[in-house]
């Protein structure tokens, strides 16, 4: 897969999937633009792989569940690398992934599913429209937004979360029927638990061993492995698809 | 692989001198052999075939010749047929044109010569085409028939497959002796016509003739021309121009000029559902023999004030041709005509450089390429071959007399509008000198019966002799049975 030439902007980058996707990008010759929110040593870091990788990159701090953010950090890319070919959405509101304390469903409030609703949807909504007048001029672009093997097989009920990642499924299938006569494609990614990350440091051994006795591939997701069919939803490889979730979590959901 | 192009009756093979066209597709080539023929023999050939028109087109009843031309017209649309498959496996390679667009193109193009359509041709410029046959009553007083021209010439040009058909059907419907001179860019399917021709009905074996000299070859085309009776040219101006000079003085000449042609899209066809399908329908008249023909669109205006921007649909149209792309690919270009595509280009960007808010969409080396312009840009050529200008307008009701300057250059404007500004439009465009008006996507197809040019297909072939009623009243008195 050949990247050189082309513009990758990948959301919450700084550490765990995000940036294993923007090292992966550089790797086949993209310029990255390395969203993050706060560890500002963390993205320089990543960026500095990028680059030993063989690809440009820069770190770009905006919180992407701001509009204005956004708008600046748009921009700011757009300035830099002058177009976007390819927008990841990867951020999202952090979340507790906790399988004995999870919150049940008597326990949570409507604002617990709004924290989460939000955190999926407003940042996605935001940047899919600020990247929009780019990838329309060259009528093309690729986005894919990272949702969670919950949505088709919620192992464990995390209600608000995986209702969220649901949501922006629906939002990604509308937005690929609105913008394919632009010839840009919208799809996602659905990792299963991915380890080690941030989000899952703290993730049982025995809920890992359950998890992995259910998957047929035997063992749990790195972050390495979901960048590749982000790598392929992104590239010409996969021009005539659109609005699709490709699962990756070793079998455990089949569609 | 070596195909002969021509049909020569009465001339062997060995006493032509042939010459070689090559033709490459890819990997596939082709050696198309074209007749040279001497002063003599086309002297020949000409009396040939105004002798066999005579005696045995011109005693045919139409509805006769109809039935023959249909017969010959169901054998190319047979896809078993070995015409039919000739034409789908060679075209290709001739003309550098898709495959399946010349499979789709020719058999929708064919089936507007199916008796029904041949029919509506004949209604279309005679009211009563039973004067093909005999004398008929006219509507001023006695009676009249109409006469074909002993030796209609044709001289063809352009690439588009199937083209010549229009002429050389219309010279048959009017019985006409014809001999039509092929280009060197498609030389073989007029000739493959014949012969299927022939071979239907062999008595008219001698009644036509297909013919071929190099383009601007002022000996051959002189000693053509001087046996004509009515001469019908297509081209540039310039090669139109050239060929009127060489014209003998008492010889009909019609010619058909280069056209521009253009589409229309109202806001009222701008909302989000119809604009996606505007936009196919659009490009499509674009893909479609890469702009080669004369009603094929140069430049869409586009309304304002629907819900879809010009801009917007301008990169739905993009969208659309990079799709076409996949499905019909562009043709290989020549070296002018690359040339032509990039001077266009060019041309847009300089544009953009001083107005920011136009566009240009399309990589430099791609098979399209879109410009996206506001105010009053020049209505010009496109630089054919997938260049295509979007012009966004406040209102189409201004496009007239934007473009009445050219007027001797206009002919089909595809639109998409309600019905009511369907019919303003129309007159003030017809006001302009445009002569046609379709539905997007079929801007490229013109129906059976189709006024070429604004003009009759048949009834500016012919002349008419007429029996005046004094005649006709003065001739009861020598009757022997007068009382």
């Amino acid at each position: 897969m050949d990247f050189q030439d082309k513009v990758v902007l990948v959301t919450g980058a700084s550490r765990g999937i995000g940036a294993a996707i923007a090292r992966a990008f550089a790797g086949e010759g993209a310029a990255v633009a390395v969203n993050y929110l706060q560890n500002t040593a963390a993205a320089e870091a990543v960026a500095a792989e990028c680059r030993e990788l063989g690809g440009e990159a820069s770190p770009f701090q905006a919180d992407v569940t701001n509009g204005d953010e956004i708008t600046s950090l748009v921009g700011g890319v757009l300035e830099t690398f002058g177009k976007i070919d390819v927008l990841v959405n990867n951020a999202f509101r952090p979340y507790v992934f906790d399988p004995e304390n999870r919150k049940m469903f008597w326990e949570l409030d409507w604002a617990d599913y709004q924290t989460q609703i939000e955190g999926a949807l407003i940042s996605t909504h935001g940047l899919c429209k600020a990247v929009l007048p780019s990838m329309k001029m060259r009528t093309q672009g690729a986005i894919i937004n990272i949702a969670s093997d919950l949505v088709a097989r919620p192992t464990i009920p995390y209600h608000d979360y995986t209702t969220a990642k649901a949501a922006l499924i629906g939002f990604s299938r509308n937005l690929a029927v609105e913008l394919g006569p632009f010839g840009i494609r919208v799809n996602c990614v659905a990792p299963g638990i991915v380890y080690p990350t941030d989000a899952t440091r703290d993730t049982k051994e025995e809920i890992k061993d359950m998890l992995i006795a259910s998957t047929p591939m035997k063992r749990i997701a790195t972050p390495e492995d979901v960048t590749g069919p982000v790598l392929f939803l992104a590239s010409d490889w996969s021009r005539f698809m659109t609005g699709q979730t490709l699962y990756v979590d070793g079998g455990l959901v089949m569609n | 692989m070596t195909e002969r192009a021509g049909y020569l009756p009465g001339l062997a093979a060995d006493e032509v001198e042939w010459r070689v066209l090559r033709f490459g597709r890819g990997i596939e080539t082709l050696e198309i052999e074209v007749p040279v023929l001497s002063d003599a023999q086309m002297a020949a050939l000409a009396a040939r075939v105004r002798d066999a028109g005579r005696h045995h087109l011109k005693t045919l009843s139409t509805a006769r010749i109809v039935n023959i031309i249909d017969q010959a017209i169901a054998r190319l649309l047979d896809r078993d047929d070995p015409y039919r498959r000739k034409a789908e496996a060679l075209l290709p390679v001739v003309t550098g044109y898709d495959g399946e667009m010349i499979r789709l193109g020719l058999t929708g193009y064919l089936k507007t010569f199916r008796k029904p359509e041949l029919n509506r041709f004949l209604a279309e410029d005679f009211p009563n085409p039973g004067i093909l046959d005999d004398f008929q009553p006219i509507a001023k007083g006695g009676v009249a028939r109409a006469f074909g021209p002993d030796i209609l010439v044709h001289i063809w040009a352009g690439n588009v497959p199937g083209l010549p058909l229009w002429s050389l059907i219309s010279g048959l419907l009017v019985k006409a002796g014809n001999i039509g001179k092929v280009p060197s860019a498609e030389p073989l399917f007029a000739g493959w016509f014949a012969q299927i021709l022939a071979e239907i009905e062999p008595s008219l074996a001698d009644c036509f003739a297909i013919v071929w000299w190099k383009g601007g070859d002022i000996v051959q085309e002189k000693a053509l021309l001087k046996e004509a009776e009515l001469v019908l040219a297509y081209g540039g101006n310039e090669s139109l121009a050239a060929i009127r000079s060489r014209v003998p003085v008492t010889t009909r000449y019609l010619a058909y000029g280069h056209k521009i042609s253009f589409g229309m899209i109202s806001r009222a066809a701008l909302d989000v559902r119809k604009a996606t399908t505007a936009a196919h329908q659009a490009a499509y008249d674009v893909v479609r023999y890469d702009q080669q023909g004369c009603y094929s669109p140069h430049v869409f205006f586009v309304e304002r004030g629907g819900k879809v921007s010009p801009r917007d649909f301008c990169r739905y149209l993009a969208h659309e041709l990079a799709s076409f792309e996949r499905k019909y690919p562009r043709r290989a270009l020549t070296i002018a005509e690359a040339g032509d595509v990039a001077a266009w280009r060019h041309q847009a960007e300089l544009k953009v450089l001083s107005r920011p808010e136009h566009e240009i969409m399309g990589d430099a080396e791609g098979a399209w390429s879109v410009a996206y312009v506001e105010g009053d840009d020049d209505f010009a050529p496109s630089g054919l071959n997938r260049t295509i200008k979007i012009v966004a307008v406040d209102s189409l009701a201004d496009v007239a007399s934007r473009i009445a300057p050219y007027k001797a250059f206009l002919q089909t404007v595809g639109i998409a509008a309600p019905p009511d500004e369907l019919y303003r439009l129309a007159d003030d465009l017809g006001r302009v000198g445009v002569t046609r008006i379709s539905a997007l996507g079929q801007m490229t197809a013109p129906e059976a019966g189709w006024h070429h040019d604004g003009r009759f297909n048949l009834l500016d072939l012919v002349t008419l002799t007429e029996i005046e009623h004094s005649a006709e009243a003065v001739s009861d008195s020598f009757a022997p049975y007068v009382d």
